[in-house]
C-alpha cells in the first residue's frame, strides 16, 4: 500500500480525470450543497439492487451504483473490465486487480480538498490542532487526524524520548510541599493541575508572554504544569509560586493561616490580569477579555430587582468565578427549605436521609429574596422608594463551575466554622437555577421541558477541597480525579489513591 | 423491494436531502469517541492486523474481522439518543 497508488490507476488517469474526480466526489461522497445532496439522495442506490445500505460504491469509469457487501460493484468490474471503483461513504479508492483500496497521493490529495470544500458549505468550521472554545459551540468543530509538519517532524527526530500513558499511570500526580501553613495554597494548585481545559491549555504552550520582568504569574503557571506532567514522582517545592503570590497579592502574604477560597479567586484575577497581555489589549475592559481564565471561569449571575408594587423588574448581570453558598446552621435567615422541587428531583436525591445537599444550597440561593422594609430600592417605574424582591439566577454558566460552601462565619458575635456534611452528587445538572428555567415558569411552564440528551448545563466533578480542623487551626487536601476516572487525595506532598465513595463522603 | 425497505429509503433520502445525515454522523461519531468506542475499534484492529502481518492484511479482511465485535460494542445509550434524534426529525418534517 505504497502512496504512490497501484499501477492499475494509470489507466484513469487520462484526459481531465481530476475534475471528473472532483465532480464525483462533490456530488456522491461529501455532497456540500442542498442541490448535491438532492441529487445524492435520489440517485445513490444501487443499480442492481436498489439498496442505499450496503457499502455503496461508484464505479471510476462509467456511472454506475452498486453494493460492495453484496459484491453487485465486484460484478460490474469483471464484466465492464473497470477496476477502479470509489466509496460513497468514506472516499477511499478500490482497485479490483489489487483487491484492496489504495492510496494514491494525488487522488488523495483531491479527497481532502473536496471533503474542506464540503464542511465550509455546511458551515461546520474545521480544526487540525486543540481550539479552546466555549463548550456551548463545540458541537459545530470538526476534528481531523493531526499530520505533522516538517517542522513537527524534526523536532519529533530530535527528542526521540517517549511517554505512554496506560490505563493506571501516574501522570500528572504530584505532591506539593507544605512551606509553612501553605497548604491553602497547595490544595488549589492540585485543583488547577486537574483542570482538563487548563491543564490542554498549558501544556500546548499558548502563553506568549509580554510581561518583562520575570513576575508573571501566567509563565509560572505553565511551569507549573511542566513540572507536575513531566513525570517526576518526587515532590514539587512551589517556592517561586509562592513568592509571586505574595508580590501579586500582599494580603495573603506571610505564613499565617489563609482562605484557600480567597487564595483561588486572587490566583484566578492575577493570572486573568497577566493574561489579558497575551491578547495584546492593555486596556482594562473586563468585559471583552478572551483570556483563558474567563473563558473557562467566568460565568454570569443574573439578580432581578422586581418591586412589589409595580412589579417591574430591574435586571443586572455580574460576572463570577465562584458561586458562594449560605449553610444550615449559619446566622443568615431562610433555612430550613421545604424538601423536593425541580433542583433535587433532577438530580436524583432523596431526601431520607435528611442531609442537605448542594442543590438545598443552590436553590436557596436562586430564590426570591424580599428585601424587607429597611432596604428599599428606588424604582424607576414607580419613581420612589419602595420594597421590592431580589432573586438570583444563572444566566450563563462557566466551562469550570467552582462551588464555594461557606463554613467559615465571621459575624459580629462569633467566628466558627460550620461543619454540616454537605451532599454533592458527581453529575450536576443546573438547569433548574438558569434564568432561562425561571423565565419559562414565570411564563406558566411548570413542567420543565427536560430533554436527557441535552448536556449543555451539566457538570461533571473533578475536584473537591476539604478542610479539617478548626477556624484557628486546620489543614486543606483535595481530592481530584484524573486521567479517566481515578481519584486521588492530595495531602500536600501525600498522594494516595482514593475512592469515590470517599470522595463523595467527604465534608466539602 | 419489500415496503421495509421502501421506507428505509424514503426516510434516508429525507436525511441526506436535509443534511441531517451528515449532522447525524457527526454525532455518532462524537458520542463513540467520547464513550471510548474508537479506542477499542483502534485496538482491536491494531491486533488483527498484528495476526494477519501488515504486508498482507487488506481493508476487506479487517472489515470482516472488526464488524461483528464493533456493531456489538455500541452502548445502547448511544442507540437510544440517535433514535431519539431521528424520531425527532422525523416527527419535525414528516414523513
Amino acid at each position: 500500500m505504497s502512496p504512490a497508488g497501484c499501477p492499475h490507476v494509470s489507466s484513469f488517469k487520462v484526459d481531465n480525470w481530476k475534475q471528473n474526480l472532483r465532480v464525483i466526489y462533490q456530488c456522491f461522497v461529501w455532497s456540500g450543497s442542498a442541490e448535491t445532496r438532492k441529487r445524492k439522495a435520489k440517485s445513490c442506490i444501487c443499480h442492481m439492487c436498489g439498496a442505499h445500505l450496503n457499502r455503496l460504491h461508484s464505479c471510476l469509469y462509467c456511472v454506475f451504483f452498486a453494493c460492495f457487501a453484496k459484491k453487485h460493484i465486484h460484478e460490474h468490474a469483471k464484466s465492464k473490465r473497470h477496476n477502479l471503483a470509489i466509496d460513497l461513504l468514506y472516499g477511499g479508492i478500490y482497485c479490483f486487480m489489487c483487491q484492496d483500496y489504495i492510496y494514491d497521493k494525488d487522488m488523495e490529495q483531491i479527497a481532502k480538498e473536496e471533503q474542506r470544500k464540503a464542511w465550509k458549505m455546511q458551515g461546520m468550521p474545521h480544526y487540525t490542532a486543540l481550539v479552546i472554545s466555549p463548550r456551548q459551540h463545540s458541537t459545530g468543530e470538526k476534528y481531523s487526524t493531526w499530520e505533522p509538519t516538517k517542522r513537527e517532524l524534526e523536532l519529533l527526530r530530535h527528542n526521540p524520548k517517549r511517554r505512554r500513558i496506560t490505563s493506571n499511570c501516574t501522570i500528572g500526580l504530584r505532591g506539593l510541599i507544605n512551606l509553612g501553613n501553605t497548604c491553602f495554597m497547595n490544595c488549589i494548585v492540585q485543583a488547577l493541575t486537574h483542570t482538563p481545559l487548563l491543564r490542554d491549555f498549558f501544556l500546548s504552550d499558548r502563553h506568549k508572554c509580554e510581561m518583562q520582568s520575570n513576575s508573571c504569574l501566567v509563565c509560572e503557571m505553565s511551569q507549573l504544569f511542566q513540572e507536575f506532567y513531566s513525570g517526576h514522582r518526587s515532590p514539587h517545592i512551589p517556592f517561586r509560586l509562592l513568592h509571586l503570590v505574595w508580590t501579586h497579592a500582599r494580603h495573603l502574604a506571610g505564613y499565617e493561616q489563609q482562605d484557600a477560597h480567597e487564595f483561588l479567586i486572587a490566583a484566578l484575577d492575577v493570572l486573568h490580569r497577566h493574561c489579558k497581555d497575551d491578547n495584546g489589549k492593555k486596556a482594562n475592559n473586563p468585559n471583552h477579555c478572551n483570556c483563558i481564565i474567563d473563558q473557562i471561569f467566568t460565568g454570569g449571575l443574573q439578580s432581578d430587582v422586581t418591586c412589589q408594587v409595580c412589579h417591574g423588574v430591574s435586571t443586572t448581570i455580574d460576572p463570577f468565578w465562584d458561586i458562594s453558598l449560605d449553610l444550615p446552621g449559619s446566622s443568615t435567615p431562610f433555612w430550613p427549605l421545604s424538601p423536593g422541587g425541580d433542583g433535587s428531583a433532577l438530580n436524583g436525591e432523596s431526601h431520607a436521609t435528611g442531609a442537605t445537599t448542594l442543590t438545598d444550597c443552590l436553590r436557596r440561593f436562586t430564590r426570591p429574596e424580599h428585601l424587607g422594609s429597611s432596604a428599599k430600592i428606588k424604582c424607576s417605574g414607580c419613581h420612589s422608594y419602595q420594597e421590592s424582591t431580589k432573586q438570583l439566577t444563572m444566566k450563563k454558566l462557566p466551562i469550570v463551575a467552582c462551588f464555594h460552601l461557606k463554613r467559615f462565619e465571621h459575624s459580629a458575635k462569633l467566628r466558627r466554622k460550620i461543619t454540616t456534611y454537605v451532599s454533592f452528587p458527581l453529575e450536576l445538572d443546573m438547569t433548574p437555577f438558569m434564568a432561562s428555567s425561571k423565565e419559562s415558569r414565570m411564563n406558566g411552564q411548570y413542567q420543565l421541558a427536560v430533554d436527557p440528551f441535552n448536556n449543555d448545563n451539566k457538570y461533571s466533578l473533578f475536584a473537591v477541597v476539604n478542610h479539617q480542623g478548626t477556624l484557628e487551626s486546620g489543614h486543606y487536601t483535595t481530592f481530584i480525579r484524573q486521567h479517566k476516572d481515578q481519584w486521588f487525595k492530595c495531602d500536600d506532598a501525600i498522594i494516595t489513591k482514593a475512592s469515590i465513595k470517599d470522595v463523595l463522603d467527604s465534608e466539602g | 423491494m419489500s415496503k421495509e425497505s421502501r421506507m428505509k429509503a424514503t426516510v434516508n433520502q429525507k436525511l441526506t436531502e436535509m443534511g441531517e445525515r451528515e449532522r447525524l454522523k457527526e454525532l455518532l461519531r462524537a458520542k463513540l469517541t467520547e464513550c471510548g468506542w474508537k479506542d477499542q475499534m483502534k485496538a482491536h484492529c491494531k491486533e488483527v492486523i498484528k495476526e494477519k502481518g501488515l504486508e498482507q492484511i487488506t481493508v476487506e479482511d479487517l472489515v470482516v474481522e472488526v464488524t461483528p465485535k464493533g456493531r456489538a460494542l455500541v452502548p445502547d445509550s448511544v442507540k437510544k439518543e440517535l433514535l431519539h434524534r431521528i424520531r425527532t426529525f422525523l416527527s419535525q418534517h414528516g414523513t
